[in-house]
């Protein structure tokens, strides 16, 4: 039994060394040549091994993923619950950067993992919900187990220093008297920001032209130069700067509430725009689809106790985690709204 | 920030000692290739990119800005004593640097230029010092328009500019933009030429691509010139000019530091064509034009002068619009999108240690090579015994190893090795790299942001235009090409009458004084990797590759460290 029990352990660890890259691209075959793997270290007590590895979790290294590069807030969220998720569970936690293909690659990784619980991820709508609708992929949010919410950064619509528009209502009004002049910079077409003001137009009739750019720098830019007339952008922290220098006018935020930090600033919902609430940016934790209940509820605990600690928060950014942890049911309702809402524009 | 703070601040970063350890690094490895024959800074600055992945952006900046000023510098050594150009903006100084060392004047001859490109380099860091903060704050006003205007003229310069065929240029520079293309449509969202591979989803990388092209495009080309340099036995001494020579070159100095100051800040300009203006600009000014190419001191002063300027006022559009002005700077910017930051209008502001450190930096790099080059030069020509196959062999090794160390994916290794087989057969066509990756990185800036206009503008071409910025460099570029055209045909008027192949090679590096860069300005120039074996004696002075100027060579092309 010890002897076939390390043979699992072997066989199931996933990547280890390198040979795991080579399977990243044709992941197809990334998937048939694990279960063959597993198939052939399996054997016939595989289903009573697992059942105690789950219940035992976790006994060795858990891998984290996070599908975009390093330095940006998703790698700076996933290092920090990481590293208290080490300390709660006593295993060693490898975050892993491995972006691209607008989340994609890390998604196929973690899709094709070992639902054991030593391969994670951060996950976003846009990595889950968004690339797979708007690309030809071969998973979907449903081949993942959501765990829990780690952060969230809200949206707002905002414009320059100086702008002609100084509230919301000028800037609705202004576009509903002149459809489609007014241009909003978002951080890429399809991300949810670029969604968002295409469902204000088919929801709301309200249109404006969304101008896509490469990330915040860019927009920020743009705005600062007088190049667009309002921004559309995850208010992350040099966003957040901006604000408070008063080169950003903040009109409208795209949480369901107001946000605490911009009591002044009103939500979509408040002026009317109801179902827009999907402009911010969730990010999650998941693993593959499968995950055993037991390694979700140690996790989602793990979590929980994590976003409780004032040193996480602070490092996440106080304003970023929310007030009441939101576990794994709260994450996967994100993910169907989000997919409801998307699928039929992007569907 | 004033400029004061911001040089304190940057001063802060550059004297940290780990980045003090790289700036040292960084200008010896760029000597040492600039001494080398065959590896270019753009070589050795896409061999050492994946190593820098692991360090901090500001001291990665650092170490390969140093290896591109130090190569302006070593570059010199060899185009003096035996008349290889090590790198391509060394070719001007092969006509009257090799003169002087046969007058036995190779010590003043190493020492001006050393001393020329100290002052050149201290007054273009001074200029970017003192111009890159006020171009930022008017860099936030460029719109879209305006990014696709300089980014047309980059792309037009670099394919008028140090090249010799136009043509091929023109075609290389439409397979980078069309490479540009692969991968995620940044307005749509959609994907483009991926053939469902998700590797292919965030396009080519750019740094498989370059290091493939040049790194190993240039390794393979070299080692097939195997030829051994010939054992170096000229003695040395004398190496600080006499007040004589100071007093001669001094104009020459003077003038080369701000003429390639203003070249190097052009896309497209860079080491080549700024040492070749410059030493036609002497010439001409000269009460005694005879005397250059037969060891006139300023020819070797300026050139070097003007060089050294130049590589490091190209920093300037980089760091304040985001455009690399040549492919050197088109490394560095992917080593720094690579570290997750993306140079443009905010780098001052956001990223002041970057800039601030990187522009430190550049005084004490220019600082140390005059210190190691002076008294070193010695040295260095040793290393001209290392046989090139095995340089090839361990420069070829020391790629492997890093593009595995990215991703520890061999995958990588045999994109690298393809793009290197590629680039190899381009350059024995005659087909340039340089073009093609400078239009790759191009490409990508152009395309989204042309499109962007047309959302901003609803589609009203006249956008461009109306603007006055974007409008103006739109007329710049109309009247390059109008130029280069009316030159074009005057020369092809001109080369029907007989001209002695001597008075050519001197004609055609006068001809670039003019800025649109006629086909034939460069002949004289071999290729970095030229290892001519042994220099021709007479008043040609130009090495065995390129005696003519209308010869056509597949290699005689000044591509440069910058590749035009």
């Amino acid at each position: 039994m010890t002897v076939g029990r390390v043979t699992v352990d072997l066989c199931v660890r996933r990547r280890p060394t390198s040979w795991g890259n080579h399977m990243r691209t044709p992941s197809a075959l990334g998937s048939v040549l694990l279960l063959g793997l597993l198939a052939a270290c399996g054997g016939d007590d595989e289903a009573g091994t697992s059942e105690e590895a789950a219940a035992s979790y976790p006994t060795e290294d858990i891998r984290m993923l996070v599908p975009y590069g390093a330095g940006g807030p998703t790698d700076l969220t996933t290092r920090t619950v990481g590293a208290c998720i080490e300390e709660e569970l006593g295993q060693p936690v490898v975050v892993e950067n491995m972006e691209g293909g607008s989340g994609a690659l890390a998604m196929t990784e973690l899709a094709g993992a070992e639902p054991d619980g030593y391969t994670l991820s951060l996950v976003t709508a846009g990595t889950t919900v968004l690339t797979p609708l708007a690309n030809d992929l071969d998973y979907t949010k449903d081949d993942f187990t959501p765990i829990g919410v780690m952060s969230e950064v809200p949206s707002v619509l905002a414009v320059g220093e100086g702008s002609r528009f100084t509230s919301a209502e000028d800037f609705f009004e202004a576009a509903e008297a002149e459809p489609g002049t007014l241009t909003v910079g978002v951080p890429g077409a399809s991300t949810p920001q670029g969604i968002e003001l295409q469902r204000l137009a088919d929801e709301y009739d309200v249109q404006v032209t969304a101008v896509p750019f490469n990330g915040n720098a860019e927009m920020t830019t743009a705005i600062l130069g007088g190049n667009v007339d309002a921004v559309l952008i995850n208010a992350s922290a040099d966003v957040v700067e901006n604000i408070d220098a008063g080169a950003f006018q903040p009109l409208v935020a795209s949480s369901e509430e107001r946000l605490s930090w911009l009591p002044d600033t009103p939500t979509f919902a408040e002026l009317g725009y109801e179902s827009l609430t999907l402009s911010g940016s969730t990010f999650g934790l998941a693993g593959p689809a499968g995950l055993p209940d037991e390694v979700v509820t140690t996790l989602e605990d793990t979590l929980q106790t994590c976003l409780g600690q004032d040193e996480v928060r602070q490092t996440i950014g106080e304003q970023y985690v929310r007030e009441e942890f939101a576990g794994a049911d709260e994450l996967g309702s994100v993910l169907d709204d989000t997919q409801q809402a998307y699928e039929p524009i992007l569907g | 920030m004033g400029i004061l703070d911001g040089i304190g601040q940057g001063f802060g970063v550059a004297l940290d000692p780990t980045n003090l350890l790289y700036v040292f690094i960084g200008v010896l490895i760029g000597t040492v290739i600039g001494v080398l024959p065959g590896l270019g800074p753009t070589a050795t600055i896409a061999l050492l990119l994946p190593l820098t992945y692991s360090i901090e952006p500001v001291t990665a900046v650092i170490l390969l800005a140093g290896i591109y000023y130090g190569s302006m510098y070593g570059g010199t050594i060899t185009s003096v004593l035996l008349q290889l150009p090590g790198e391509a903006a060394s070719v001007v100084t092969t006509f009257d640097g090799y003169q002087m060392a046969k007058q036995g004047r190779a010590g003043p001859a190493l020492g001006i230029a050393a001393v020329g490109s100290f002052i050149g380099g201290t007054v273009a860091v001074i200029g970017l010092t003192l111009l890159a903060p006020p171009l930022a704050d008017l860099a936030v006003e460029f719109g879209s328009q305006e990014y696709v205007a300089l980014t047309a003229l980059g792309i037009l310069l670099v394919t008028y500019l140090g090249t010799r065929h136009p043509v091929k240029s023109l075609c290389m520079a439409a397979l980078g933009l069309f490479l540009a293309t692969v991968g995620q449509d940044d307005i749509t969202g959609t994907t483009r030429f991926t053939f469902g591979q998700i590797a292919l989803f965030d396009g080519f990388d750019f740094v498989a691509v370059a290091m493939g092209l040049f790194g190993v495009g240039e390794i393979l080309y070299n080692v097939e010139k195997t030829e051994k340099a010939q054992a170096v036995k000229t003695k040395l001494k004398n190496i600080w000019p006499s007040r004589k020579d100071f007093r001669d070159s001094s104009g020459a100095i003077a003038r080369g530091s701000v003429m390639g100051f203003f070249i190097g800040v052009l896309p497209g300009g860079g080491g080549v064509i700024s040492s070749l203006a410059s030493y036609a600009t002497e010439k001409r000014r000269a009460k005694d034009p005879t005397r250059f190419g037969k060891g006139a001191i300023e020819g070797v002063a300026g050139p070097e002068t003007a060089n050294n300027a130049s590589s490091t006022s190209a920093f300037i559009p980089l760091l304040t619009l985001g455009i690399p002005a040549n492919v050197v700077l088109a490394l560095i910017f992917g080593a720094l999108l690579v570290q997750g930051i993306t140079p443009g209008p905010q780098l001052i502001s956001q990223e002041p240690e970057i800039f601030w450190g990187v522009i430190a930096s550049m005084y004490i790099g220019n600082l140390m090579l005059l210190a190691l080059n002076i008294p070193l030069v010695g040295v260095f020509v040793q290393l001209l015994r290392v046989r090139s196959g095995i340089l090839a062999a361990f420069a070829l090794m020391v790629t492997m190893a890093g593009v595995f160390s990215v991703n520890n994916d061999s995958f990588d290794m045999w994109v690298v090795l393809i793009f290197g087989v590629i680039g190899w057969l381009m350059k024995k066509t005659g087909f340039e790299p340089g073009p093609l990756v400078l239009a790759f990185v191009l490409g990508s800036i152009l395309e989204t942001n042309f499109r962007r206009s047309m959302l901003l503008s609803g589609g009203e071409f006249s956008t461009f235009f109306t603007r006055p910025m974007s409008g103006t460099i739109f007329a710049l570029m109309a009247l390059v090409i109008l130029i280069s055209v009316v030159s074009g045909i005057r020369k092809r008027r001109g080369r029907s009458r007989p001209a002695t192949p001597g008075d050519e090679d001197l004609a055609a590096a006068g001809m670039t004084a003019e800025p649109e860069g006629s086909p034939g300005a460069e002949s004289a120039a071999p290729v970095g990797g030229a290892v001519s074996t042994a220099p021709q004696d007479g008043t040609g002075s130009a090495p065995r590759d390129g005696t003519g100027a209308s010869g056509s060579t597949a290699h005689g092309r000044g591509e440069g460290p910058d590749r035009g």
